[in-house]
């Protein structure tokens, strides 16, 4: 059967390539698991399993046979047995065992499905394959036909394949393919019933899981098959040897085979069935095998198979192929043309041990490559093919002792071969090269030396394998008699000295004339050794005799001449010191041949001894175990019971573990496992740890393994042995040699040895290749990604430890150790680091930074960011900085932000903290204005959360959808009768301020009419030209009408003076004013608009609120003058100069504005005490007293409209719930009674509960509290007390109006108690109304604080008082006051009363000021707070004890008026720039004088007096001018109140002004500014 | 100076359980961006319907590209009683390429006892995050156990400025 072996031969061959292929996949598939699979039987096992299997395969043979028919039947289990070792890969043993193993194990119904559809695809995958492998196969078959198949290697292939297909299993595509083409053997008709039931069932999916259980495990009844088997392996057979003929096309050969295997495993289908190859096997038993899939075959085409013959197919073979052949390649085909070979071993040149091959492989090598073009280059030099050294080591591990002996062995025989080379070296240079003596003479010297010290190595060596030989006997007596002692072998170790006998003669000879190289060589050494030294002598006898010579000279001279004594022992004492050199001696010859000899009789074996080999053999009987001392049969159980296991550990963490593994007798175990480990972290240390269970215990042993290179891949990387060994101390109760227990050899106890348990760990790392053959390694990483990548990449953990790292210096002395390459790029950041730390030992902080390297990714650092304009400008803006608040473009360049916006507010934010006194004149008011400001930012952050509360239409401007109530409203309108002489103002629609802009916003100002302007006095000079209208008596106040002193009726009637008013309204600078109309009760009419501009653009709530302008209504009288100097042409010319005089003004502020939205009434004008050239028509100073009072008022009138265009939405107050100290019965009772009279009059205000300057919630009449006013007050008129009370309202009311809506813009409304409010000196009506009240009723009066709503101010709080049965309303803040019935009360409404101890709200009918009773004891028009079922508990007083007032300073007030009126010089001179500004000084005196007066008087009374008394003074000159008179709170308003007068216009060109200043003190600061402006013009 | 302008809306929510909802968002920078300076239309709170666009413009400083931005965002539910109910949580990256994005971020809740859901079904309210910063910051999230929400729908237009001056390519 030699074609048979030859096959055997081949199919193994193929079968490697085909493991080898598996094993490379199988790990390409496994890569994928974090923790491998466990493979049993690993490619690294391939190579001794063959061995085995070689001897196992008759018996196997036998077995495959025996158990053929069964397997056949179940091969379908097998397969799903198959899928259950997926990741195990079989080999032939495998079968035999799995194979009993089936039996008893029913395999798992589960996977079943899997196997078959692995099939179905694969032969979907394959039948393109298979018609090429069949024709191949036929041809085959022809080739072949007297090769007699053997079943089991069919039995190899069989689950291999399978195997294969299983790792190539697409489910995906199987489940397409379907149940219905199961393959199944042949098989009786049940099956086929149960095979068509399953088709049936595929035809909805696959079948359940009992079904393919049933389908595979069926137990169909057994059928022959011997015969389809044959035709079967004949095919195949045919089909190996194909492939086997064509080695090149090794890649096909799996797709082949398993084609072919496909075919035969399943059946064939009907469309092959015409091929010969098949046909007459399977023609009678494919009728009913087969289930034929009419879907199948629509994708079918049935072809003939193509064929060629075999002859030429040979032919084309031969032109193919090229079969090198087997002979020896003659030497000097190999070697360049006329060269001689050159065998570089013999000159010396290490070469090392060349790989074995066999020669005739060798020679096909050969062969081949000179076929090719540049074969030769393949040669070396000495002819034979270049080859790397044999890498392959080849270690004994047991028993150790011999292990040595091997070792050392070969290194005999390199010595000896060298030196051998050498002297053959040295023997040719001398000879060959004589002539180039001088040239080779080096070389020869350096080969000598080799040759000196190769003979030492060698006799070296020979003297350790000497006695390695001699201590190799010994010990094996020692193991002999052991065993002997023991009286059982329990190793199977036996060494047999083989005894060589060789010829004696021709060993004697040689050993003499190795003895005789060696003496000559020695003797050449000498001898060299001699020359030198004979020629040193000579050189020295030289020197010496020179001595002698000169010495006997010397001696001479001495005798001559004695004076050269003492030269003569000085010389003599050198030259004494030169001995005489003795004559080198002569080597002796036989002395050192006896050397030799010596020597070599130590370490060589003696001529003509045998040559004693040991020889190590396994065949000495192990004792069975019965047969041994009980103590043995212990040790034996002990050593089965033991098991050993694996961990493998990776980065310190367990990954996998072996399977437990019992000791053979030999102490070897075989793991036989690869573990695919899929890493994801960059490896640090790959250990191993070995338990040892024996029994219940567990012994642990760790072994570190490398990691492997990266260029270690699967496949390449060698198997390396790692010692291990463990001090773990065990002691046996049987003849076993424990671990770490003293023992001895010897019988007598001596010699005491030590063992530790210890042994060698096989194994071998390596990274996994990829399927696409990419080795799965991580890359080596060159860019420093950080310092502890680059770390790793070095191990340095390894080495220091991962604390190390931390520390620097232990870090530093590695690097220096480990001697990094500074070059290698990957150890840039390592060195970077080092150097570092190494240079400047500063760099040792002690603090520890988190994200340290922030600064490398920072783009800018920290300054230059700051540094940026625009950053700046947009961080303002957004915090809401006022000035920027509303910057709306920011520009894209820094460069376009110039330095100067920020000026000012770098300057407001320097001079925050430091007040700048020189502004407000007044330290304390600056100080107050500070304080002020913080009140105003801890407020304001108080309800900023408030603040930024939005509704709805905030956001969204939605139009209302029309309803039908709004349609009735609407229709209804149209039936309203239309009056169109009566107009009425229309409901405007709300704007929100979001939507704003520049320019959308106007102020209108309609000014319908006033009354009683004053009218022009003519005074001496010339009367004015236009007083050309008749002066009409108003007839409005009946009682009114008062007699006239008797020079000013005479004036009245006799100069027509009158007066041509119009009405001026600036705001915000902006100036618009109406046309002039004639008389003292012009009619106007007119509507103004004048734009408004929110400060800095930002229309929101919050800034609307806090716009301070205030709205100047001003009613000047035109007055011209003719100023034609030449009365001559006043035909022909008119040349007139218009002057305008200020009559008086109205104050609005905006805020006023735009919380009532509207303001519609008539206001009174507040016209100065003294208009000088002016009059009013009547004077009622004489008639002071209540009666007055109660039916008219002084003063003039205006009717105003004025109004927002578009409507905007006020503030909201803020409904927060703020903390207070308030009883709670009492809040529930105001939240109650607010609640109920808000249900009935819901435009009336209640006030019960109000905040505080810290902005707690007060009962409100905790404010009301008698406090007695200064003394000073009170004693000015001691008996007057209506005056008294005037004064004290002046007083009140010269305190500084500050609106809480500006100094907490939008946010509520803020209640001080007096003496807060006289310490800030600035408040609005509450805090004069609560303190006029408090002095009132501390004067004992009945006053009553009343909350309702006035003009212009809108919601406010005034004084009620109760006089002589009337009732006195008092505006606090004006200090004026008014009777009840006073038309021209600016309090429109009234919905509070407030005493100390109730508060009472209106529930009349009406509301206004006339038509109400303040008789607050009426339940039915008054609801108090406090009744009878709710008693008033008592509440204290929030007020203080007593006010305590300051002393009024009177230097100061000095010193302020000086101030002012220095200023307000300047300022005027600054509004003329084009005109100069001259001062009347006398004027000035004048009016200087006189403004104490009118404080005094407090205004009014002495103003024609004072301006005749003017007149007198400046005779020629007209007047026109006027005191104002404010409360000092800060420059700026009196300089604006100045401004507004328009004194300054005057254009006049001989002009003069006069300008005095007054400061009257009050007690607490509190200062009256009068001002005096006026302007002369010297009239002619 | 590197600036991170932000432009875009929350253009809407979807497949949250509830009607009329409204969303309160904020924006949480890393420390190391120095100084952030927000532009208009940084609202605390902000309430608005479902489905009605809500504006973003946004201006950031950035001294480094470290803190990259991101967006949180609570969303919340007004009942027909008026009563506020805590709808979700989520969060997103401010992209960092330019151009306009669709975005989606993608909410949570937390989920109470069995109990507490009851309650919640009936009464309302129900479990909140204690501080929002939770809610960016994955530390101790998974302790929590939630509910998936809905998606909100943010279109976020981003300029990138000057940042190749910083060698910041994109």
């Amino acid at each position: 059967m030699a074609s048979a072996d030859n096959l055997r031969e081949k199919i193994k061959s193929k079968r490697k390539a085909l493991q080898a292929s598996l094993g490379g996949s199988r790990q390409v598939n496994d890569n994928r698991a974090l923790v491998a699979a466990e493979i049993e039987n690993g490619t690294r096992n391939e190579n001794a399993r063959i061995v085995q299997e070689i001897q196992n395969e008759d018996e196997q043979a036998e077995n495959l046979k025996r158990t053929m028919k069964a397997q056949r039947r179940r091969r379908k289990k097998m397969l799903v047995d198959d899928t259950d070792d997926l990741h195990s890969e079989e080999s032939t043993q495998e079968v035999n065992v799995i194979t009993p193993r089936q039996r008893t194990l029913p395999p798992l119904p589960v996977s079943t499905p899997r196997t078959s559809f692995a099939e179905f695809s694969m032969r979907e995958k394959l039948r393109e394959k298979l018609k090429a492998a069949r024709s191949k196969a036929q041809s085959a078959i022809q080739q072949e036909e007297t090769s007699v198949p053997s079943r089991h290697l069919i039995r190899f292939k069989d689950p291999k394949s399978v195997t294969r297909f299983d790792t190539e299993v697409d489910e995906e595509d199987a489940k397409t393919a379907g149940v219905d083409e199961l393959p199944h053997p042949p098989s009786k008709v049940r099956f086929r019933e149960i095979a068509n039931k399953v088709k049936q069932r595929s035809k909805d999916g696959f079948p359940s899981a009992e079904e393919a259980y049933n389908f595979f495990t069926f137990n169909f009844d057994p059928e022959p098959e011997e015969a389809e088997e044959m035709s079967k392996k004949q095919k195949q057979l045919g089909a190996l040897k194909n492939i086997d003929q064509e080695d090149e096309l090794e890649d096909d050969g799996d797709g082949e085979e398993s084609a072919v295997r496909t075919e035969v495993e399943e059946e064939e289908e009907g469309e092959e069935e015409d091929q010969p190859l098949v046909k007459d096997n399977m023609d009678d038993e494919d009728d009913y095998l087969f289930i034929i899939d009419q879907t199948a075959r629509d994708f079918l085409v049935i072809k003939a198979p193509d064929y060629e013959s075999y002859y030429s197919q040979q032919q084309k073979d031969k032109k193919v192929l090229f079969t090198p052949s087997v002979l020896t390649v003659a030497t000097s085909e190999k070697i360049p043309e006329d060269m001689q070979p050159r065998f570089l071993e013999d000159e010396g040149i290490y070469v090392g041990e060349r790989p074995k091959v066999s020669k005739s492989n060798q020679n096909i090598l050969e062969n081949r490559l000179l076929k090719n073009k540049e074969g030769k280059k393949w040669f070396g030099s000495d002819g034979r093919i270049i080859a790397l050294p044999n890498p392959i080591k080849q270690t004994y591990t047991r028993p150790p002792i011999f292990s040595l002996h091997e070792k050392v062995d070969p290194a005999i025989e390199i010595f000896y071969k060298k030196l051998c080379a050498l002297r053959n070296a040295v023997k040719s240079i001398t000879d060959y090269h004589n002539v180039h003596i001088s040239a080779t003479q080096r070389r020869l010297v350096e080969y000598k030396s080799e040759i000196r010290t190769t003979r030492r190595l060698c006799h070296m060596e020979q003297e350790k394998d000497w006695t390695l030989l001699k201590n190799l006997v010994k010990v094996w007596k020692d193991i002999k008699s052991l065993r002997e002692f023991q009286k059982f072998t329990n190793t199977p170790v036996k060494m047999h000295l083989r005894r060589q006998e060789i010829n004696r003669k021709a060993d004697e000879i040689s050993y003499e004339r190795e003895i005789q190289t060696e003496v000559a060589e020695l003797l050449e050494d000498y001898q060299e050794e001699y020359e030198n030294k004979l020629a040193e002598y000579k050189k020295k006898y030289e020197e010496w005799k020179a001595w002698r010579k000169a010495k006997k000279a010397r001696k001479k001279k001495k005798k001559s001449s004695d004076d050269q004594e003492t030269d003569d022992t000085e010389e003599s004492s050198i030259f004494e010191e030169v001995p005489k050199p003795d004559p080198p001696e002569q080597v002796d010859v036989s002395l050192i041949e006896q050397q030799v000899r010596e020597t070599a009789a130590r370490i060589r074996r003696k001529p003509g001894e045998p040559v004693l080999t040991p020889e190590l053999s396994m065949t000495a009987t192990v004792t069975p175990t019965d047969q041994c001392p009980r103590g043995e049969q212990l040790r034996r159980q002990d050593v089965q019971r033991s098991s050993l296991y694996a961990k493998i550990i990776f980065n310190n963490k367990e990954v996998s573990r072996t399977s437990s593994q019992t000791l053979s007798a030999d102490f070897r175990i075989h793991f036989g496992q690869i573990f695919n480990v899929q890493i994801i972290n960059w490896p640090e240390s790959i250990k191993i740890q070995i338990f040892e269970t024996m029994g219940m215990s567990s012994i642990k042993t760790e072994v570190f393994v490398p990691i492997p290179e990266t260029t270690i891949l699967t496949g390449s990387a060698p198997i390396d042995e790692i010692e291990f060994s463990s001090a773990h101390r065990i002691m046996f109760d049987h003849e076993g040699v424990g671990s770490g227990v003293p023992f001895s050899f010897e019988a007598d106890g001596s010699n005491q040895m030590i063992l530790l348990t210890s042994g060698k760990l096989a194994c071998s790392i390596s990274w996994a290749v990829g399927e696409d053959g990419v080795p799965l390694v991580p890359p080596v990483l060159h860019e420093n990604v950080g310092v502890q990548r680059s770390l790793k990449h070095i191990d340095a953990i390894s080495s220091i430890g991962t604390s190390g790292l931390t520390d620097m210096k232990k870090l530093a002395k590695w690097a220096a150790e480990s001697r990094l390459d500074p070059n290698d790029p990957s150890n840039t950041a390592l060195m970077q680091l080092i150097m570092s730390t190494t240079s400047g030992e500063a760099l040792d902080n002690d603090y520890f930074r988190l994200e340290q390297l922030q600064e490398e990714f920072n783009f800018v650092s920290d300054q230059v960011f700051n540094k940026s304009k625009r950053f700046r400008l947009l961080q303002l803006r957004s915090e809401e900085v006022a000035e920027f608040h509303n910057f709306k473009q920011v520009p894209i360049l820094d460069r376009e932000i110039s330095e100067k916006i920020f000026q000012e507010y770098e300057k407001k934010l320097h001079e925050k903290d430091t007040v700048d006194i020189t502004s407000h004149l007044d330290p304390h008011r600056a100080l107050v204005v500070s304080f002020l400001q913080k009140v105003r930012d801890s407020v304001k952050s108080r309800f900023l959360l408030g603040k930024h509360h939005y509704v709805l239409s905030d956001m969204v401007v939605e139009e209302a959808v029309p309803s039908i109530s709004m349609l009735g409203i609407s229709l209804l309108k149209l039936a309203e009768p239309r009056r169109p002489l009566r107009p009425r103002r229309k409901e405007r629609k709300k704007v929100t301020a979001q939507n704003l802009s520049d320019g959308d916003i106007k102020l209108l100002v309609n000014i319908i009419r006033a009354y009683d302007v004053p009218i022009r006095k003519s005074v001496g000079g010339k009367p004015p030209l236009t007083s050309r209208s008749a002066r009409s008596i108003s007839e409005t106040f009946a009682t009114s009408q008062i007699p006239q002193s008797p020079t000013q009726s005479h004036e009245w009637f006799t100069n027509q003076t009158s007066v041509r008013p119009f009405v001026e309204v600036s705001f915000q600078r902006t100036v618009r004013q109406t046309s002039t109309a004639e008389g003292p009760n012009p009619n106007w009419n007119e509507e103004l608009k004048i734009p408004f501009r929110a400060p800095s653009g930002d229309y929101s709530t919050a800034n609307l609120q806090s716009v301070t302008d205030d709205m100047f209504i001003n009613v000047f009288d035109e007055v011209v003058y003719d100023v034609l100097e030449d009365d001559r042409e006043r035909g022909n010319d008119v040349h007139t100069r218009v002057e305008r005089h200020w009559l008086g003004g109205v104050q609005v502020p905006f805020t006023t504005i735009y919380s009532q939205s509207r303001i519609d009434g008539t206001f009174r004008i507040n016209t100065p005490p003294v208009l000088l050239g002016y009059s009013k028509e009547r004077n009622l100073s004489s008639e002071r007293g209540w009666e007055a009072v109660r039916s008219l008022s002084e003063g003039s009138y205006l009717s105003l409209f004025i109004t927002v265009e578009p409507r905007l939405v006020p503030g909201e107050a803020v409904n927060e719930k703020l903390e207070t100290q308030e009883d709670e019965k009492l809040l529930q009772k105001a939240e109650k009674f607010q609640k109920e009279v808000k249900q009935k009059f819901p435009n009336r205000r209640c006030v019960t509960l109000v905040t505080d300057l810290t902005g707690k919630l007060v009962f409100v009449t905790r404010f009301i509290k008698a406090l007695s006013p200064p003394q000073e007050l009170l004693d000015a008129f001691p008996h007057d007390y209506e005056a008294t009370m005037e004064l004290v309202a002046r007083y009140v009311s010269l305190i500084p109006f500050l609106p809480d809506s500006i100094s907490f813009a939008g946010i509520c409304d803020l209640w001080c108690t007096s003496d807060q409010f006289l310490n800030l000196l600035a408040g609005d009506e509450e805090e004069h109304a609560v303190l006029l009240c408090n002095y009132f009723l501390a004067m004992g009066k009945k006053a009553w604080l009343v909350i309702g709503t006035a003009i212009p101010e809108g919601p406010t709080a005034y004084v009620l008082t109760y006089e002589q049965n009337q009732y006195v309303i008092w505006n606090s803040t004006t200090g004026q006051y008014y009777g009840q019935f006073d038309a021209f009360c600016p309090l429109q409404s009234v919905s509070c009363l407030v005493s100390a101890d109730n508060v009472w709200f209106n529930i009349q009918k009406y509301e206004t000021v006339m038509r109400i009773h303040f008789d607050t004891s009426k339940s039915n028009f008054w609801k108090p707070f406090f009744s009878r079922s709710f008693p008033f508990p008592g509440l204290s007083s929030v007020q203080p004890e007593e006010l305590v007032y300051r002393r009024t300073d009177k230097a100061a007030a000095v010193e302020l008026q000086d101030k002012i009126e220095k200023i307000l010089k300047e300022k005027i001179m600054e509004w003329r720039p084009r005109y100069p500004t001259r001062w009347n000084r006398y004027c000035t005196s004048t009016l200087r004088q006189f403004l104490p007066k009118l404080e005094l008087s407090r205004g009014g009374e002495v103003g024609d007096d004072h301006s005749a008394e003017l007149q007198n003074l400046l005779g020629d000159y007209r007047i026109s001018g006027f005191p104002i008179n404010m409360a000092f709170s800060e420059l700026s308003p009196i300089i604006e109140a100045v401004h507004s007068t328009g004194v300054h216009n005057t254009v006049i060109p001989q002009v003069e002004f006069a300008l005095a200043v007054y400061v009257h003190p009050y007690p607490n600061n509190i200062l009256s500014v009068w001002i005096y402006v006026a302007s002369l013009v010297r009239s002619r | 100076m590197a600036e991170l302008h932000i432009i875009g809306q929350i253009v809407g929510a979807s497949g949250f359980p509830h009607n009329s909802l409204f969303c309160k968002w904020g924006l949480q920078t890393g420390e190391a961006l120095a100084a952030v300076c927000v532009g208009r239309g940084m609202e605390d709170v902000e309430k608005h319907e479902y489905f009605v666009p809500h504006q973003i413009k946004l201006i950031l400083s950035l001294s480094s590209a470290s803190g990259w931005p991101k967006l949180y965002m609570q969303v919340w539910h007004q009942d027909s009683f008026g009563r506020n109910d805590l709808c979700g949580y989520g969060f997103c990256h401010i992209p960092s390429s330019p151009g306009t994005h669709d975005i989606q971020c993608v909410t949570w809740r937390p989920l109470g006892t069995w109990q507490e859901q009851l309650s919640q079904m009936f009464v309302g309210g129900g479990p909140q995050l204690k501080h929002s910063d939770l809610i960016y910051t994955g530390a101790d999230r998974y302790r929590l156990q939630t509910v998936a929400m809905g998606k909100v729908h943010l279109q976020l237009s981003i300029i990138l400025r000057n940042f190749d001056q910083y060698g910041v390519e994109y």
